[in-house]
């Protein structure tokens, strides 16, 4: 290795010689502008032409290695025969390493799968894998040692509930069906008998009817082509079919009289320190009955499920360390916070290292230099609350690590965080109740003076906690409040209230503050902030709105605050229902324009301004529709230049071009048209049309009576809600008044009569526009709902009104209007369909979850979705690339097959893998970084990559690259020369912005942004959205994809939605934090992709094989 | 049953421009599409009649008769229908002349979806219900295919449209209890697969009513059912009077697409509503045609006459109308 990293610069140099000046040059500007192809064929056609030109045959070589391209392998071996033939030896040894480190990390998909190899004892679970899981509801992907962890987590969320009689807990009707198949498989493994193979010889053997018996069916009629099996024990043949036992086959094979045989052997589970230490030490008699009492103990479950977080060596520590009884007591403690645990030669690995021990020993009351014991005390301290401020703190890293670990500080805030009473602790809620400590250790800044960044400023915050409009937030916090002098203080504060469940108002209002902050090019002035927290309660949800644009003004932001404000004083329902429904859409248009770059950045702040000036001053629909028609046209000039009309330059702009730009742009554009179409939007053309028309009939022009015709036609079009309900169904329906009274308005509408009525009385003509406001609202809505429509779209395809059927006032008695957007109705009899409630404020949220049951999976346990699939959909839907250079996603790929390269090189350099490990330890958990480096340590590159994430590996490859300036990889020197050649287009900032997912909730944002996060838990009042938000795996694997693909930047816009589309479809998860599920589903996704890809363009890739981006 | 025949008419013919301002801007249509429409035929007694022929029907869509292309009975290949009334196989007509029916063979026999609902609603009939659809699939007429679905929460596809049964009884055994119910949004993407495929196909949904899950509501998918000519039959497994909401929905459903409702809450009622099923589709009339130009954008009504009845005591199933599709 030391030689090759020693001779590379010199090849590349030389490489660079022969094809430098008219060839090269081309070869890379044909890879800047995106024709990857055409580089290509340059290059081979250089290699082909001269097989001697070992420069050549170099560049060629190393091209297709940046792309990922199977016949990198290929072109470098035709390199090595031709240096050796040279006589230049060690040149060639040093290629044959690079292909060697290739070979290392591409899958061979001939190989067969090496399993974990765990060492751990096993227990016998009766029947194949596939059976028992589907009725443990686990993936039928589990390997032996996911398969207890995964089954002692549904244990413990699935398993018991309380007692309607008394307050012990009862099985659930899940874990009786678990109970009663394991024994209908062990009466299954009795008849298997010792060859463990059910065998029937035909319709006439003995035994037809004991197994007939056990599966609970029976043969109807006799034996011959008329054999039919049907139930006779209902319980049983539930089992049967619910586990997947083949009856059919064995059917079948009664009917035509032939043998049937089915393999029986048990499945073999590993076992965590061996079964004995969870029977306490007694050894059941029979090994296949573990299971049986292994799911009878909740608590067992818990615990076993604590240690499966742990690297080995902690565990084993841990096992030694407390006694059974004694941590089994915590096993609530040990499995919400104890992923962070490590011991290591005895001693526990704390968070800022051992500088920080003694601040930890002292909270703990036990010295880290005793791991075990140090954990043992910490989990018992006070019900987990130390606990989880040591889970939340050792979770990050940096500068906030250290500013939150000064021990005075860290003493100060443990006092705050565990309060006088201790009970209940954070793990004894079904999630953690951690939630914003965790969010607050996470997102909290510190600014250049090393203390925490409080927005506006202290007085702010002391006046908040003081004299807060709705109300104190905790009694001792507000006395405390007048004497504090320093952001820690604040923070303290905040730390207090993060152990409350309720009523923690003001850390939400933190952090959504210090977001706005955050995107900001100057902070906001104390005024504002105080204005801004004031007004959460009431217009939180749309604060996202402020983190759109870092030149947003202060007085925008408050100008916004009072639009707000005075809109949500309008009495009448139906015109405030409108009026902020059309101010929320142009808001929202206003958002995506500026997002994708159609608004510049200078004029973010004055467009959105405008609409805040214009709705401000609207009373009446007719002022309303002034003002839509206004800002639309603000909205469309600040979009640039541009040919057509109105509707046309809308359509334009949300499909990120002009009519004719790439097919890409007009599929776009098409999928918007198809949808506004399904919704009978009324065109812009069509409403301005008449409008003009309207004001020009005074001065004698004609009405245009086609134009009239089409309106009323369209408006003829839409359904009425709810039209064919019986008396008896609408009055089920407990909400929906105001938007079935706008939807019934509209069909009423009768423009001709009002023409005719109003004459040529200008003044009349004019007041006809009030009629069209809510017409122009739902048109407004209705390009939000195309632009963030999630792929499919089966409900805005099928229920014509859904787009007017958003509530935006919601049931008597709520206050949704500034809410976020919620779906309703789901489950009929409940409502004549879903509909949407609520602002646009998590509007494209709202519409993935209303849409994420559409999608069908192809796996069988497929139920544990929750919010993990509306964000990855909201992921794929709401960024848009049409900004995004071919060198850019070149960039992302280059990194990836970089982070490859480095893990093949850990697998057989130590130093290597030391610095690819401390990488990795800043976003892995120890036992997953403990995992990695045994499994590199083994020489396994390949199963090595299989438990790193696409972000991790491109968050290792940034970070240790610049490190290694030795490194001769062809991989980081593409790298470097990209960066060097344009900075600003090629920066992590610039990746970040265009491969990052939105955080709407963890980072109060819809802009995209990396924030390489250790992925979160479940959490409590977030369910998986936040676990959801810190997946930042699937864009950067896509655009790794789409690189080795050659696939334009604009293709992503339409390829990144369906393929996530078929990533969730695929997701084969046991639980709801399964992340590695999600993983195996990219990769699977990923593969196909290529496959169908390279079979559809045989000329680019040559070899369908090879998975090089994984 | 959408198979366009805009090449054919091309825009002039019955293509109807909604917007064409100029050539670049998006430009909708009402498309000319092939309609399918299967009828039953059924005495005062209620006894099918069969052995009728092209030119005892008449079809009217809103008034306007309209001409048979293709005529079929029950499973029998289709046969061609000339001007005159006089018919030919299918095979010795003109292709060109028959858009949609390059496939003739697509057009023998009933493509059956099964949507079968596996949700914890259903857990206490699940396995009866199995056995039922098991010997329902076992019993279809040779030329019909089947697919077998299931649905919770969301829709899975357990056995893909196949002439093999025993391939649709071996995914039915594989269903997997689930949790929710969504009914209707699982109907909604059944009728989406039946409306790709060529040729005669029902939906049969076996469900106990009640959904607690779906954004669409059944009035919806119902008119996704009217429009794609996909008659849905519905066997609720639980009893007409328990839940009176879902019973008029699972009624209206059928009425409106041609097909029938059952309440069966045991298994011998299911069977016996699978049986009635069968007998429906093995004594049904499958006409095509192509439209006559119709300015109607909207719901088209459609009558389908007995010629011959005088005393009118023959009574035709149908679906009441359609909607032509659009398209970009």
């Amino acid at each position: 290795m030391k030689l090759f990293t020693a001779l590379a610069p010199v090849w590349l140099v030389f490489a660079a010689s022969v094809l430098q000046g008219q060839d090269l040059e081309q070869v890379r500007k044909l890879e800047a502008s995106g024709d990857v192809a055409e580089a290509r064929a340059l290059l081979a056609h250089a290699a082909e032409s001269d097989s001697h030109s070992v420069p050549a045959l170099t560049a060629y070589a190393e091209f297709l290695q940046r792309y990922g391209d199977p016949a990198a392998k290929e072109a470098y071996t035709r390199l090595i025969a031709r240096l050796r033939q040279s006589g230049d030896s060690a040149r060639a040894d040093a290629i044959t390493r690079r292909l060697a480190l290739l070979d290392l990390v591409t899958p061979d998909p001939h190989q067969p799968e090496i399993l974990a190899k765990d060492g751990l004892p096993t227990v016998p679970i009766p029947g194949p894998l596939r059976s028992f899981a589907r009725m443990v509801a686990i993936s039928g992907d589990a390997r032996p040692n996911e398969i207890l962890q995964s089954l002692a987590r549904n244990v413990v969320t699935n398993g018991y509930q309380a007692s309607r009689s008394n307050e012990a807990l009862e099985p659930t009707e899940y874990l009786k069906l678990v109970h009663r198949y394991l024994s209908q498989a062990q009466e299954l493994q009795k008849l298997a008998g010792d060859s463990q193979v059910i065998k029937i010889d035909n319709c006439d053997s003995p035994s037809v009817g004991e197994l007939l018996r056990i599966l609970g069916f029976r043969i109807r009629g006799g034996c011959g082509s008329e054999v039919v099996l049907e139930t006779v024990n209902a319980a049983r043949a539930f089992l049967t079919t619910d586990s997947g036992f083949p009856i059919n086959v064995l059917e079948e094979a009664l009917r035509t009289n032939r043998p049937f045989t089915y393999d029986y052997h048990p499945t073999y589970a590993s076992v965590l320190f061996g079964p004995e230490y969870w029977t306490g030490g007694v050894k059941e008699k029979d090994p296949g009955d573990f299971v049986d009492t292994f799911i009878s103990d909740p608590s067992l479950c818990r615990l076993y499920l604590g240690y499966s977080k742990l690297d080995p060596e902690t565990a084993e520590e841990l096992r030694k360390g407390i006694p059974f009884t004694r941590i089994k007591a915590y096993a609530h403690v040990l499995d919400f916070f104890g992923g962070m645990f490590e011991i290591r030669g005895g001693k526990a690995v704390v968070p800022g290292g051992p500088r920080n021990a003694a601040a930890w020993g002292d909270l703990a009351g036990a010295s880290a230099d005793h791991g075990a014991d140090f954990f043992d005390k910490l989990m018992a301290k006070d019900d987990g609350w130390l606990a989880s401020l040591y889970d939340s703190i050792a979770r990050i890293n940096g500068p906030v690590q250290d500013y939150l670990l000064q021990p005075e500080r860290l003493k100060r805030f443990y006092s705050a965080v565990r309060g006088r009473l201790t009970s209940p602790g954070p793990a004894r809620p079904v999630f953690r109740s951690n939630t914003d400590m965790m969010l607050l250790t996470t997102r909290l800044r510190l600014d250049a003076d090393g203390k925490p960044h409080v927005p506006g400023n202290l007085d702010v915050w002391k006046a908040l906690f003081t004299s807060h409009p709705q109300g104190r937030y905790d009694g001792k916090l507000t006395r405390l409040a007048a004497t504090w002098k320093d952001p820690d203080d604040v923070i303290e504060a905040l730390f207090a209230l993060s152990r409350k469940t309720v009523e923690n108002e003001p850390l939400k209002i933190f952090m959504a503050v210090s977001d706005i902050d955050h995107n900001r090019l100057h902070p906001l002035e104390p005024a504002t902030v105080d204005r801004l927290a004031r007004d959460y309660h009431e217009y939180g949800a749309q604060y996202p709105v402020f983190s759109e644009a870092r030149s947003l003004t202060d007085k925008t932001v408050v100008q916004f605050l009072e639009t707000m404000e005075s809109l949500t004083k309008i009495k009448e329902p139906a015109f405030r229902s409108d009026t902020i429904g059309s101010f929320q859409a142009l808001v929202s248009l206003w958002q995506i324009l500026v997002r994708q770059g159609s608004i510049p950045a200078g004029q973010a702040d004055a467009t959105l301004s405008a609409l805040a000036e214009s709705f401000s001053a609207v009373h009446t629909d007719r002022e309303l529709f002034d003002a839509g028609r206004q800002d639309l046209k603000t909205l469309i000039a600040a979009g640039g230049e541009g040919k057509g009309t109105a509707q046309e330059r809308m359509v334009a702009l949300l499909s990120g071009g002009e009519a004719g730009d790439s097919d890409a742009h007009q599929e776009m554009a098409q999928q918007v048209q198809r949808i506004l179409e399904a919704q009978h939007m009324i065109s812009l053309d069509t409403l301005f049309g008449i409008v003009d028309n309207l004001e020009a009939l005074p001065k004698g022009e004609k009405l245009n009576t086609a134009l009239v015709n089409k309106l009323a036609a369209t408006l003829n079009e839409i359904p009425v809600a709810r039209n064919s309900l019986t008396g008896a169904e609408q009055n089920a329906m407990g909400y929906g008044y105001w938007t079935d009274r706008h939807i019934s308005t509209e069909r009423k509408l009768n423009f001709r009569s009002a023409i005719e009525k109003a004459g040529t009385d200008a003044e009349r003509l004019k007041e006809i526009r009030s009629m069209m406001a809510p017409l122009l609202r739902d048109t407004l809505l209705g390009f939000n709902y195309a632009y963030y429509a999630p792929p499919g779209a089966q409900i805005l395809y099928t229920n014509p009104v859904f787009v007017r059927g958003h509530d935006f006032i919601g049931s008597q008695g709520s206050y949704n209007t500034w809410r976020s957007t919620e779906v309703y109705g789901t489950g009929w009899p409940s409502n004549a369909g879903g509909r949407l409630v609520g602002s646009l404020s998590t509007l494209p949220y709202a519409l993935a979850e209303a849409e994420q049951n559409f999608l069908i999976p192809t796996q069988t346990q497929a139920l544990i979705w929750g919010d993990l699939v509306p964000q990855m959909i909201l992921s794929a839907t709401t960024p848009r690339w049409w900004n995004v250079t071919p060198s850019q996603i070149h960039w992302v790929g280059l990194h990836l097959r970089y982070g490859r390269e480095l893990i093949a090189e850990a697998a057989s350099d130590a130093n290597v893998r030391a610095q690819v490990m401390t990488s990795l330890g800043t976003a892995a958990s120890p036992a997953r970084v403990d995992e990695v480096r045994r499994v590199l340590a083994q020489g396994a590159a390949r199963e090595a990559l299989d438990l790193v994430t696409p972000s991790e590996l491109f968050e290792v490859a940034s970070d240790v690259g610049p490190k290694r300036t030795e490194d001769s990889s062809c991989l980081l020197a593409e790298i470097h020369r990209l960066q060097q050649a344009d900075p600003q287009e090629i920066s992590y900032t610039a990746i970040s912005r265009a491969f990052g997912t939105p955080k709407p909730t963890l980072a109060n944002s819809y802009e995209p942004e990396l924030l390489h996060l250790r992925t979160f838990p479940t959490l409590m009042g977030y369910s998986s959205r936040i676990m959801a938000e810190s997946w930042e795996s699937n864009t950067i694997f896509w655009a790794g994809l789409a690189d080795e693909l050659n696939l334009p930047p604009g293709e992503l816009n339409l390829r990144i939605p369906q393929w996530t589309r078929k990533l969730v479809e695929e997701i084969f998860a046991s639980h709801l934090e399964d992340w590695p599920a999600v993983l195996r589903s990219l990769r699977h996704v990923g593969d196909e992709v290529r496959a169908q890809t390279r079979a559809a363009n045989p000329d680019i890739k040559a070899e369908p094989q090879g998975i090089p981006n994984r | 049953m959408t198979i366009s025949r805009r090449e054919l008419f091309g825009i002039t013919a019955g293509g109807l421009l909604l917007r064409a301002q100029d050539q670049k801007r998006p430009i909708f249509r009402v498309k000319v599409d092939m309609v399918v429409l299967s009828y039953q035929v059924t005495d005062s007694k209620n006894h099918y009649i069969k052995g009728l022929k092209p030119g005892d029907f008449r079809i009217f869509e809103d008034g306007i008769q309209q001409k048979i292309s293709t005529f079929a009975e029950g499973s029998n290949t289709p046969v061609a229908v000339s001007a005159d009334g006089s018919t030919r196989p299918l095979l010795d007509a003109k292709q060109e002349t028959l858009p949609g029916m390059e496939k003739p063979d697509a057009f023998v026999g009933t493509n059956v979806f099964v949507l079968f609902d596996t949700s914890n609603f259903m857990y206490k009939g699940f396995v009866y219900a199995e056995d039922a659809i098991t010997d329902f699939v076992r019993g279809l007429d040779g030329a019909d295919s089947v697919a077998v679905y299931t649905f919770s929460r969301n829709l899975s596809r357990a056995a893909s449209l196949t002439h093999e049964k025993s391939d649709a009884i071996a995914g039915l055994r594989k269903s997997v209890a689930g949790d929710d119910t969504a009914l209707y949004n699982a109907l909604l993407l059944t009728l989406r697969d039946a409306a790709k495929v060529p040729g005669r196909k029902v939906v049969i949904v076996f469900s106990n009513g009640p959904d607690n899950a779906s954004m669409v509501a059944p009035d919806d998918v119902r008119a996704v059912a009217e429009d794609e000519g996909i008659p849905i039959y519905v066997i609720s497994t639980s009893e007409v009077n328990k839940d009176p909401i879902s019973s008029n929905v699972f009624r209206r459903l059928a009425q409106r697409t041609g097909g029938k409702a059952y309440w069966a809450h045991n298994w011998q009622k299911q069977v016996e509503a699978l049986e009635d099923v069968r007998e429906e589709m093995s004594n049904a009339y499958t006409v095509t045609y192509y439209p006559a130009a119709n300015p109607n954008e909207g719901f088209r009504k459609l009558l389908v006459e007995v010629v011959n009845d005088p005393g009118k005591k023959l009574r035709v199933k149908y679906r009441p109308g359609y909607r032509p599709s659009r398209t970009l």
